[in-house]
């Protein structure tokens, strides 16, 4: 049977340090030392200019809605008490584009451009899920 | 810029066109579903099994060197076999690799097919579609999709149909008219899947699945395959049918994702159109009737667009104006397409664009004096694209 409990990130070797910063409530993405560009995933080398050199930054945690949606429909059962929920690709201020939840406003009143701020969602020890919220 | 090769206009034919039993068929794996359409497509063309030399496929994702599984099932060996990863765009690709291979003489008549038990391997257990639909846990890196509740493709076109609506104020009324004009289709054709009439109210009374899209919004699961045969124009002038010459193909990959730029509102269905367009050496103006991927409502109205059917933006309200119906402007997806005839991620556009081309349907299910069919494959992850475009020899 599948697990009643929310999946936890199982992060790829190139994501540890993102998902470290996160346990610790910082939003922090590679950002290129070559070329200056922030990206994300994470990967070894920068896709804008494929220089291998590069630092884990922190951002702004600010951005907007570039888009959402709304499931109705349980697709886990960890997610049974949790529709209708939004699901959004937020776009930082620094440009790359965070697969997100949206919380703290009804998921009617979710828009695209509305302006977003990081918050953390502590879901077990160390680790916590960067989400948005209006503001 | 490369131009695509002019040298493959109308050098190769689809000469034997095939699909199996669709929609629910229980006990039956998505190999015996695809042999049985390609032997549907054999006997279709009036050839015997041993006179295919080449094989391309896709198959399903579990399968190893699957084009070497069909082989063994259809009894013969091949002088060119191999099997595609694009996705619901492979099927095209399929088509297009086996025209080059015949034009290099590689091969002379090559079989393609692609074949899913969607429907039978979802609906064995409740487990079974949880396992399906949340991907497997043995993956080894599961980040920034699961731990929000984000699963599926139905979500994943989904971004694509908010940030449409947003920019240029598409509408689900618009979304509604796609589903209802397939289903409309679907009706004439007695091998679909779905056979009960929709209409607009009931597509808006249904259950949202993920927001924007409802329950009509959202593509078959099937068990169903398709098949087709390629020759040469020359070998398809002394065979039963009458030849369908591939004009032009293109793809185009978004390798970037769907989540970058504007890759989510304006698809690779342009880059790919342009592409079988300059082949073929024609323009959406000379294509009289589409078989669009139609994975969800969405894609259909954004690829109207790219393929230059309408302006950007407008693709809805070129839905909504019965365009998209038989007697309609751009007869699209006659066969009922993944929404409402059976969903063989793609392979049936194929087969139903052959078709149309050779004009043996009876009146209600052809479109009027269709002499270019433009087919779409759309997937990988929302960003490989195909095209193909197809006309009476």
């Amino acid at each position: 049977m599948m697990s009643k409990e929310k999946p936890v990130p199982h992060p790829a070797p190139e994501s540890m340090p993102y998902w470290k910063a996160a346990g610790q409530h910082r939003l922090e993405l590679p950002r290129c030392n070559a070329c200056g560009e922030f990206w994300f995933p994470p990967s070894q080398s920068c896709p804008h200019c494929l220089a291998a050199d590069f630092a884990f930054t922190p951002v702004s945690g600010r951005g907007k809605v570039f888009s959402f949606v709304t499931f109705h429909r349980v697709y886990h059962p960890a997610f049974e008490g949790e529709v209708p929920y939004v699901v959004a690709l937020v776009e930082l201020a620094e440009g790359p584009r965070l697969l997100t939840n949206i919380v703290g406003v009804p998921v009617e009143k979710v828009a695209c451009e509305m302006p977003v701020r990081v918050v953390f969602d502590d879901v077990t020890d160390g680790v916590a899920v960067p989400k948005f919220t209006p503001g | 810029m490369i131009e695509p090769s002019r040298e493959l206009r109308d050098v190769c034919a689809i000469v034997g066109a095939g699909n199996s039993r669709l929609g629910r068929v229980p006990g039956v794996s998505s190999l015996d579903l695809l042999v049985e359409a390609m032997r549907n497509a054999v006997a279709d063309a009036g050839l015997k099994v041993s006179d295919i030399d080449g094989i391309v496929c896709r198959g399903p994702d579990e399968s190893y060197c699957h084009h070497q599984r069909v082989g063994e099932r259809l009894g013969i060996n091949a002088r060119f076999s191999t099997t595609l990863d694009n996705g619901g765009a492979s099927q095209i690709m399929s088509v297009a690799l086996a025209s080059m291979a015949i034009k290099v003489g590689l091969a002379s008549t090559v079989i393609c097919g692609y074949g899913r038990d969607a429907w039978s391997r979802t609906h064995s257990s409740e487990e079974a579609r949880v396992r399906n639909e949340t991907r497997p846990e043995s993956l080894r890196a599961q980040e920034f999709g699961p731990e929000y509740g984000y699963f599926g493709a139905v979500a994943a076109h989904a971004f694509g149909a908010t940030r449409h609506m947003h920019l240029y104020g598409t509408t689900r009324e618009h979304f509604g008219e796609v589903a209802v004009a397939f289903r409309e289709h679907a009706l004439r054709n007695p091998d679909a899947q779905m056979k009960k009439p929709l209409s607009i109210a009931t597509y808006h009374e249904a259950p949202p699945i993920v927001a924007p899209f409802g329950l009509f919004d959202c593509s078959l699961r099937s068990d169903a395959a398709g098949a087709v045969i390629v020759t040469s124009r020359e070998r398809a002038r002394d065979l039963r049918q009458p030849p369908v010459s591939i004009k032009g193909f293109g793809s185009y990959n978004n390798l970037t994702g769907w989540f970058s730029g504007d890759n989510m509102v304006v698809t690779a269905a342009k880059e790919s159109g342009e592409a079988a367009y300059r082949m073929a050496g024609i323009g959406p103006a000379e294509v009289s009737c589409a078989q669009l991927y139609d994975c969800f409502t969405y894609i259909v109205v954004a690829q109207l667009e790219d393929y230059g059917f309408c302006k950007k933006g407008e693709g809805g309200p070129f839905a909504a104006s019965g365009a998209l119906r038989i007697d309609g402007r751009l007869p699209t997806n006659t066969s009922g397409g993944q929404l409402s005839e059976a969903h063989a991620e793609g392979m049936l556009q194929v087969v139903e664009g052959v078709r149309q081309m050779r004009h043996t349907y009876p009146a209600e299910r052809q479109a009027k004096d269709a002499e270019i069919a433009l087919i779409s494959g759309h997937g990988g992850n929302q960003v490989c694209h195909s095209t193909l475009i197809l006309g009476r020899a």
